[in-house]
């Protein structure tokens, strides 16, 4: 049993070290687990799942792994000799009565089982390397195989796979669901980079906001919500105590109102970060109503309003997204509409990654900015090492803005935009 | 009592829940090892049935735990009758006891409004325990959970710690509203369930709608697993599967084609967009075209 748990204990390795999260109380869950249910291949490979993958979206790698670790057992190979020399060589505990060994990793049982179709037309098209290629392959059809000399040994493999295959997939259940996919999706897009992103990894983006944009309300409503302090719901309080005999135990508060928060949002979508300033716009648009006033504004050259309907950004004036961008251009234009924009409880989010394109910086006007409004959160999707390089004039703006963040994929975005509301 | 691998197996068909390997492993260990089980899936996929169909194999009690927002400790957890104590109080003044000897009679528990989670520890045996749609609830709520969760022990402030006689079979679900906590996850055995396959689905549809003809039933079973595949706002769930399995039977539908596809669709789908995209591609979907 000690081979086993030291099996085990590799296998959680491998796990963490391909990025799953495991604790110690869960590799402990999982080894109370397998002594559970035993040992027969299916249910131990369930029975780790459940111990170990909390989240539907790490299975395909748990999968992959299990079949890597724990091969199928003997007694549903073909034996052969040559075959046993190598299992004996790898020195499963054979001779141990009462145990189903398991065999230690082996080539084939490295073939991930989506890439079998793939291997299965591969081996059609060429049949003259079918032999070698036999031995590494696990494909579903051996009819072909049996023509070659050591085609009997391919098929009795094979049958030995298929009843494996058959005990180990009880109907369809493995292939991980349609939701398991998209949460996988979701997060990998909400950790990529922006300077990464394609077309169509914005669309996906897009598609992965929608939850974002909830629960980004919510986290912005419940501090509201939950109010204990502030002005007395009288009538509230007085209902309340009147069930327990008119004693005042709970005091009921009215809801806060929203914070006097104006937000002047600017930015970017000259090329360079448009991906990172069109999913903020959205995301911010989505939680207009925690604030007194939004007002969203694109730049490249110029200054235009900006909007979201059905999804698509809608500007006025239209702007020529191939212009050189001119961000001292667009900070006169703001100053200029300052009455009735730019109050002391105005907060301006900028994004952008501050290439000017070495035109004038004009710092000096947000430093003006700075002065009449509440706070200037300048949000940067550029990498830190990268700040101040080139045409970059992000380190002047850097001296007067009250804070500059990094926000280069979805999630730092929704944690800068949080930590400011 | 410590059920094998197998009862579970015989319970589970007993209680006509059609399931798979990982599903009855899950619930095995989670029994057998005592843990929670933490539950996520779809919504309509039948997770709160696992619950409902553990209970039932147990021979036991099902309590239910409803999560919501704002869901606080005075609903879960335990609440003082106050109505009761201030009414003991006045009885007390009239004849006389001091404080002492009446705040020791009303801080007993006589004068404890049991809510769901107080009753499952205190159940003097094993229950099973519902905490249904955990991701509803506020992330303060969760980590209230964790000290009961891994200790099957709760804090009264005037009585003491309280610990379970008897652990209760606790299930969690979640149709990830919001991701919920490492801590929590930690804690607990996981379960995913998604939707049943084709075949799977036949199987349920036969054992829950006998009436159904059984070439129609995996007719229907293929065209609502096809139709889950288009990307729909809501997907069916199993429980509307089976109303519409109903209302076939109901309408006495002998073949599955376009026409009989477009008359009980609404029992299927919840939204106009989501009906609108299968009414255009019905009679590709439909298993007979006229």
């Amino acid at each position: 049993m000690a081979r086993l748990r030291d099996q085990l204990v590799r296998f959680i390795a491998a796990l963490r070290a391909a990025g799953v999260r495991i604790s110690v109380a869960e590799s402990i869950d999982a080894m109370n687990a397998v002594a559970a249910v035993g040992l027969e291949r299916a249910r131990m490979h369930e029975a780790l799942a459940a111990a170990l993958i909390k989240d539907e979206a790490d299975r395909a790698t748990f999968d992959e792994s299990f079949n890597r670790f724990f091969a199928a057992p003997r007694a549903n190979r073909g034996e052969h000799p040559e075959q046993r020399g190598e299992q004996v060589s790898a020195g499963a505990g054979r001779d141990r009565p009462g145990e189903e060994p398991f065999a230690l990793p082996r080539d084939d049982a490295l073939a991930n089982p989506r890439d079998e179709k793939s291997l299965s037309l591969a081996s059609e098209a060429k049949p003259a390397k079918k032999a070698a290629a036999a031995r590494r392959q696990d494909t579903e059809k051996g009819k072909d195989a049996e023509e070659s000399k050591d085609g009997q040994r391919h098929s009795d493999r094979m049958r030995g796979r298929q009843e494996h295959r058959a005990a180990d997939t009880p109907e369809e259940s493995p292939t991980p669901g349609i939701d398991a996919t998209r949460v996988a999706r979701i997060r990998a897009i909400e950790r990529m980079p922006f300077d990464k992103f394609s077309d169509l990894d914005y669309d996906e983006a897009r598609d992965a906001l929608a939850p974002l944009i909830r629960r980004f309300r919510i986290r912005l409503g419940r501090r509201l919500r939950l109010a204990r302090t502030g002005r007395i719901d009288f009538r509230r309080t007085i209902r309340a105590a009147l069930q327990r005999g008119g004693a005042l135990i709970d005091l009921n508060f009215r809801a806060r109102r929203p914070r006097h928060v104006d937000l002047v949002i600017l930015a970017d979508i000259s090329g360079s970060v448009r991906y990172a300033a069109q999913l903020m716009l959205e995301l911010m648009a989505g939680a207009r109503g925690c604030f007194r006033r939004v007002s969203s504004f694109v730049y490249v050259d110029h200054l235009a309003e900006a909007d979201f309907e059905d999804g698509h950004l809608v500007m006025t004036p239209a702007l020529d997204l191939y212009a050189r961008s001119d961000f001292g251009r667009v900070l006169g234009e703001l100053w200029e509409r300052r009455t009735g924009l730019l109050t002391r409880g105005t907060i301006v989010v900028i994004m952008g990654d501050g290439r000017n394109n070495r035109l004038p910086a004009r710092a000096d006007l947000v430093r003006e900015i700075v002065r009449a409004c509440r706070a200037v959160v300048w949000l940067n999707p550029e990498d830190p090492a990268r700040w101040g390089t080139g045409d970059s004039a992000i380190k002047q703006y850097a001296r007067e803005v009250n804070a500059i963040v990094p926000s280069r994929n979805l999630r730092e975005l929704q944690v800068a935009l949080a930590a400011i509301a | 009592m410590m059920l094998t691998r197998e009862q579970i197996s015989d319970g589970l068909k007993r209680a006509r829940y059609v399931t798979n390997e990982r599903v009855e492993t899950a619930i095995f260990l989670a029994l057998a090892l005592e843990k929670p089980l933490l539950i996520e899936g779809p919504a309509g996929a039948g997770k709160t049935e696992v619950a409902k169909v553990i209970a039932e194999i147990l021979h036991t009690e099902l309590i239910r735990l409803q999560c919501y927002e704002g869901l606080d400790e005075a609903r879960a957890l335990y609440e003082w009758n106050y109505q009761k104590q201030l009414l003991r109080m006045q009885a007390g003044e009239q004849q006389g006891l001091r404080w002492e000897e009446l705040s020791e009679h009303i801080f007993s528990r006589d004068y404890l409004l049991e809510r769901p989670l107080l009753k499952a520890i205190t159940a003097p045996s094993r229950v099973v325990l519902l905490i249904d749609e955990i991701d509803k609830a506020d992330e303060e709520f969760e980590a209230f959970l964790l000290e009961l969760l891994s200790d099957f022990q709760i804090t009264v402030s005037e009585l003491g710690t309280l610990k379970a006689h008897e652990r209760p079979a606790v299930i969690l679900t979640s149709n990830r509203a919001r991701e919920l906590s490492e801590a929590l996850r930690r804690r607990c055995l996981h379960l995913f369930i998604d939707f049943p396959g084709a075949e799977q689905e036949r199987k349920i549809i036969e054992l829950k709608v006998p009436e159904l003809d059984a070439k129609l039933a995996a007719e229907a079973a293929r065209f609502v697993s096809a139709i889950r595949k288009l990307g729909l706002r809501k997907p069916p769930s199993i429980a509307e599967t089976l109303d519409w399995a109903h209302a076939l039977v109901r309408l006495g539908v002998r073949e599955l084609d376009t026409d009989a596809v477009r008359t009980a669709l609404g029992v299927l789908l919840k939204h106009e967009d989501d009906r609108a995209k299968v009414e255009s591609k019905a009679s590709a979907l439909a298993p007979r075209t006229r």
